[in-house]
């Protein structure tokens, strides 16, 4: 039973992440993503260190095949940015133990989103900022230049996670709490 | 009392909310010290420039009071020693040089310009006796040379600040046509300068030709020729034309090309033509 509750963990994050790189190898609105809400989802499932390296692993393999082209210097930056996404699930599912509303949920949820894009931006921006370091930029006006100029792709980002945690977030778990039915996982709210 | 799960929602809220403000507020600051910048750049061009442009007009005026004074003895002459006057018009033409060394130095046609006018000036000042009309013909070149200058002076001091776009193309009378679209080049330049800077070329100076000496006879080692044949001659030449806006045609150069003055997003033409003659 309990190799076969294994199996089906992995072959769902095996689609999960799948998924997430289709749909970020796919041409769509810059920093329009739902890579973070994917590792976010895993990290709820199935705690902090799957959801971590979740989303470090989906974030590796796409800075190899990124439409944007290959990611370089910021990819270690990116790993560490949905690594974070996927940590932030896992202590959401530690800290969600009670029944909540589907509204309150739902608002959580967005809430969750804007942040982890806040944060995913936040050090993917200090990412471009140490190549301005390279480049012979002083330390401090290359890291306050870069957020600064990121940030209209920040509020893009905010924006749009907001809606797809936000939307997402409900009937995900839905979906999710039906496939993996008997085996133990965080599914406890009120919908 | 607020249930500690909302305050801490709220408190992430508020995060987000903060940092995407201050990041806002820090782009626009940085866009702003930016724009100052540049105006403060801009702002110290100016400056330069309307420095300069007034030494450039003390100059340009003390050579003109020269010139006044030799044209004046020039026209009406009473008792006039023209052989004196040709002594004078070597001291103004060494300080045509002096004031114009840059150009002089860095600008391949004046150069050639200038010294052919020296040649001139030489010979004519070897003889004892000096005509009004070999002074007369030296005076003019002196002032058509000293005008191009003070022309050529004032633009390169506004290709400080402004560079032209042009475009040109050349028409090899092979059916080939080759376009340099868009060339930027500096305020000031002449169509020479542009040739040369698109192509690589062959000119002759020629002395008789003005306003403007430079002829071409090779651009991008297709070269013109001349045959003679019996009782007639015929022959292959490069040509210049400039785009007439308003007439919306080409318009054969009516000057040397080293004297032609380009203008923004103006067009020209290099066209290689067969002639016959007579």
């Amino acid at each position: 039973m309990r190799m076969m509750a294994t199996s089906r963990k992995l072959a769902l994050i095996s689609v999960l992440a799948a998924l997430s790189l289709a749909i970020q190898l796919t041409p769509r609105p810059p920093n329009v993503e739902f890579t973070s809400f994917f590792t976010f989802m895993v990290g709820v499932m199935y705690g902090a260190l799957n959801g971590a390296l979740f989303g470090c692993f989906v974030m590796f393999v796409n800075g190899f095949l990124s439409p944007y082209g290959f990611a370089g210097l910021n990819m270690p930056f990116q790993m560490v940015g949905m690594t974070i996404a996927g940590i932030l699930g896992g202590v959401y599912r530690w800290h969600t133990t009670g029944m909540i509303s589907s509204q309150r949920f739902c608002l959580e949820g967005a809430i969750l989103g804007a942040f982890v894009a806040l944060v995913f931006d936040l050090i993917t921006n200090v990412g471009v900022g140490v190549s301005y370091i390279l480049a012979g930029m002083s330390p401090t006006l290359a890291l306050l230049s870069a957020i600064a100029y990121g940030v209209f792709f920040s509020i893009i980002h905010v924006s749009s996670n907001t809606a797809v945690f936000g939307v997402l977030i409900i009937p995900s778990t839905k979906a999710l709490n039906n496939l993996m039915k008997g085996e133990q996982v965080w599914l406890r709210n009120e919908h | 009392m607020v249930e500690k799960r909302t305050l801490i929602f709220a408190i992430l809220a508020m995060v987000v909310w903060a940092a995407s403000t201050s990041s806002l507020a820090g782009y626009f600051y940085l866009q702003n010290a930016t724009y100052n910048e540049q105006l403060a750049e801009n702002q110290q061009s100016l400056n330069k420039m309307a420095t300069t442009h007034d030494e450039t007009i003390t100059k340009y005026n003390a050579l003109l009071s020269e010139y006044s004074l030799l044209y004046g003895s020039y026209s009406f002459p009473q008792n006039t020693n023209f052989t004196l006057l040709t002594d004078m018009l070597g001291n103004s033409m060494s300080n045509l040089k002096g004031n114009y060394s840059f150009l002089l130095i860095n600008q391949k046609d004046l150069n050639e310009t200038y010294y052919a006018l020296q040649d001139k000036y030489e010979t004519v000042s070897q003889k004892s006796n000096v005509t009004r009309e070999e002074f007369g013909e030296l005076l003019n070149e002196f002032y058509e040379l000293f005008n191009l200058l003070a022309i050529r002076e004032l633009s390169r001091l506004v290709s400080e600040t402004v560079t032209l776009t042009v475009s040109v193309c050349i028409n090899y009378g092979n059916e080939t046509v080759q376009w340099h679209n868009e060339t930027s080049i500096p305020t000031g330049s002449s169509l020479f300068q542009l040739t040369q800077k698109i192509a690589t070329i062959n000119y002759t100076y020629s002395a008789w030709m003005k306003p403007g000496h430079i002829r071409l006879t090779a651009i991008n080692d297709k070269e013109e020729y001349t045959e003679y044949k019996i009782s007639y001659s015929e022959g292959g030449a490069w040509i210049w034309y400039y785009w007439d806006d308003n007439k919306q045609e080409w318009v054969s150069g009516p000057v040397g090309c080293d004297a032609w003055m380009l203008k923004d997003g103006g067009l020209y033409k290099w066209s290689f033509e067969h002639w016959s003659w007579p």
